[in-house]
């Protein structure tokens, strides 16, 4: 039995990864993407096995194409045959008539009597992929499944290892139904693959419309830094923070900082706080320095190298998610570091 | 606008135990509201204020009603019998049924959360509406719903009309305690209760094999003196090609 899966795209984030865990499935891998031209061309090179391309105007969420998608789903014609339908939906929506009105006509066009919807679907975290998703597994009765790390068959059941519990556990779950999943593994490179076929669909938006898009802040080195050096509350005074700069130059480093610093003390600009609601940030090198490791503050170095961390509390959450770390009063170890690294 | 706040009530796995062998011990777990459903009642309650509307709550499972009531809203619904879905689609059905049942709901606005990211656009799936998620804030502007995005470097404003779900993702814990006159107040007030099974029948859930401890390669922790410490660092990370 072969597994068919849609890999549901709004930006480039993780798609290699995505793809690859769509593949365990042994099927027919499409990726369905709601956006540009230039996100398209980023999403074939991860080789998926067909690309349907929802293209958005500038100024439309990719959001507002949900129900559009979904009934893509439902009429999931064969590439071929959407081609042809093509056609006639361009013509169906100059007359005006409603999206699901348009699925109902494709199927009449290809004159198929069942379609055959995909089995698994894959998103990542982006809010508006999970839109997507959700429209779509509502529409074929799909179960949802967040936290997925990979994917399997067997004997015609799909098997989804997902993080459960805020990663604390990995649950492997079963299902012999449809199902969408929301990935979050690693992103992996993918090599050149052969070209694919871009078929773009007719879609009509919702209504809804992105009013104005504007830069928040300042701009920091934080963002794009090779090396950040981060610290939190177990810095006592804000005369202190002179050392952990001391330390971040040595290092030729940024500096950053956990969400009170900069909320709650004023001692950074809001611009330099890492975590959910901060900087989402992917250096060589972070470094954090009396940071407890809150899974909140941690969501944001997700993708960096090398995290190595100094915290006086053995058992501190901290040490759980790092390569590296000593355990230490920073107040001795700081110096330490400047020193060691000054050799 | 008639506006829904949807809020957990539920074991909060932060204080759940993991044993040796992989299982979890729920036992130290405390009931709990969704850690974005503070800044989630916040936009509903701004909603209402900015078109003259109404805010009532909504919660399944083993809700606490009173949660949502203490906090200024003037009447509640809950749908009881719901065990706890790992799809989140299941819990997403209850919750798309309850609002049909509400009725002439023009917004339905939720937390966005981390663990269950799958809920607020699975309620829009099925609901047939529009929906934003990962929202900061939200007004109401000529029968419009004006959502703000923010990420760390900019911010997007999203214009939509109603019906929509809106998915709310905190910055921060916003959350205000009510005080004795709150607690009080709100056991005067309206509560609804309907049993899932006169609602929806939200099918099976899906088969959960066990749960095991991720493969962690442990943290390489230097404990030493100072010195000896940071050396010891300093030398990994040139090894690692970092520095
Ligand atoms: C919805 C929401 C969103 C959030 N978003 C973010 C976010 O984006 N970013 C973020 O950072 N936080 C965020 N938080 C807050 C987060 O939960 C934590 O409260 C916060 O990260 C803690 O900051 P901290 O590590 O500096 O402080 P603490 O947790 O107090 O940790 C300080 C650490 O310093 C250690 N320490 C103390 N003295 C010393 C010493 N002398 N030497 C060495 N170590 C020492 C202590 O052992 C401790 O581990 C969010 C919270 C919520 C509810
Ligand atoms: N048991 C539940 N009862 C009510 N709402 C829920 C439930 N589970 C999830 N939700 C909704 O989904 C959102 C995210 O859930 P949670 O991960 O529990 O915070 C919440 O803000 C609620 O709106």
């Amino acid at each position: 039995m072969s597994v068919e899966s849609w890999v549901i795209t709004t930006d480039e984030k993780q798609v290699g990864g995505m793809v690859a865990a769509a593949r365990h499935l042994g099927g027919p891998v499409t990726a369905v993407v709601v956006g540009n031209r230039a996100l398209v061309d980023a999403v074939a090179a991860t080789g998926p096995d067909a690309v349907r391309w929802v293209s958005t105007a500038p100024d439309v969420p990719p959001e507002a194409y949900a129900a559009a998608v979904a009934d893509l789903a439902a009429a999931d014609l064969a590439v071929a045959d959407l081609a042809a339908a093509d056609l006639a939906v361009a013509d169906l929506a100059a007359a005006d008539l409603a999206v699901a009105d348009l699925a109902a006509a494709d199927l009449a066009v290809a004159d198929l009597a069942a379609a055959d919807p995909p089995r698994v679907l894959v998103c990542s975290t982006e809010p508006a992929a999970r839109v997507l998703l959700g429209a779509v597994a509502a529409r074929i009765g799909a179960a949802v499944v967040p936290g997925m790390l990979d994917l399997a068959a067997s004997d015609g059941d799909v098997v989804v290892t997902r993080a459960a519990l805020g990663g604390e556990v990995i649950e492997t779950l079963v299902t012999g139904g449809p199902v969408a999943t929301v990935f979050v593994g690693e992103d992996v490179e993918s090599g050149a693959p052969d070209a694919v076929d871009v078929v773009e669909q007719a879609a009509i938006a919702a209504d809804a419309r992105i009013e104005g898009t504007e830069p928040v802040g300042s701009a920091t080195g934080v963002a794009d830094a090779a090396r950040v050096v981060s610290f939190g509350r177990g810095v006592r005074a804000k005369a202190d923070v002179a050392l952990i700069r001391q330390l971040a130059d040595v290092l030729g480093a940024e500096l950053a900082c956990s969400m009170p610093i900069a909320d709650d003390l004023g001692w950074l600009e809001k611009e330099r706080y890492v975590g959910r609601s901060g900087q989402h940030i992917a250096p060589r090198l972070y470094l954090a320095v009396g940071i407890g490791g809150a899974p909140q503050h941690l969501e944001g170095v997700r993708d960096a190298k090398v995290v190595a961390a100094v915290n006086n509390d053995p058992d501190a959450r901290i040490f759980r998610s790092v390569d590296y770390g000593i355990v230490g009063d920073l107040y001795e170890v700081v110096p330490a570091l400047i020193d060691a690294l000054g050799r | 606008m008639k506006v829904v706040i949807v809020y957990t009530w539920a074991r909060d796995g932060a204080n759940a135990a993991v044993r040796a062998d992989g299982t979890v011990d729920w036992r130290g777990a405390k009931m709990t509201a969704g850690e974005d459903d503070p800044a989630a009642l916040a936009v509903a309650k701004r909603l209402a204020e900015d078109t003259g509307g109404t805010v009532v709550g909504l919660t399944i499972g083993d809700g606490d009603a009173s949660w949502v009531l203490a906090r200024g809203v003037g009447e509640a619904f809950s749908v009881t019998d719901v065990p706890p879905y790992a799809d989140n689609a299941a819990t997403a059905r209850v919750i798309a049924a309850a609002v049909e049942r509400i009725g002439a709901v023009d917004v339905v606005v939720m937390g966005d959360s981390k663990q269950d990211p799958g809920v607020a656009p699975a309620v829009a799936g099925h609901l047939g509406w529009t929906a934003l998620a990962g929202l900061d804030s939200a007004s109401a502007v000529d029968g419009r719903v004006a959502a703000v995005r923010r990420s760390a470097t900019e911010q997007q404003t999203i214009s939509a009309a109603p019906p929509l779900v809106l998915g709310v993702a905190a910055e921060a814990d916003v959350d205000t305690k009510p005080g004795m006159k709150e607690l009080l107040a709100a056991r005067k007030r309206p509560l609804t209760t309907w049993p899932m099974g006169d609602l929806v029948d939200p099918g099976d859930d899906v088969r959960s094999t066990g749960t095991r401890k991720p493969d962690v390669v442990a943290a390489t922790l230097f404990d030493g003196d100072p010195a000896t410490s940071a050396a010891q660092l300093v030398a990994a990370l040139r090894a690692d090609g970092v520095l």
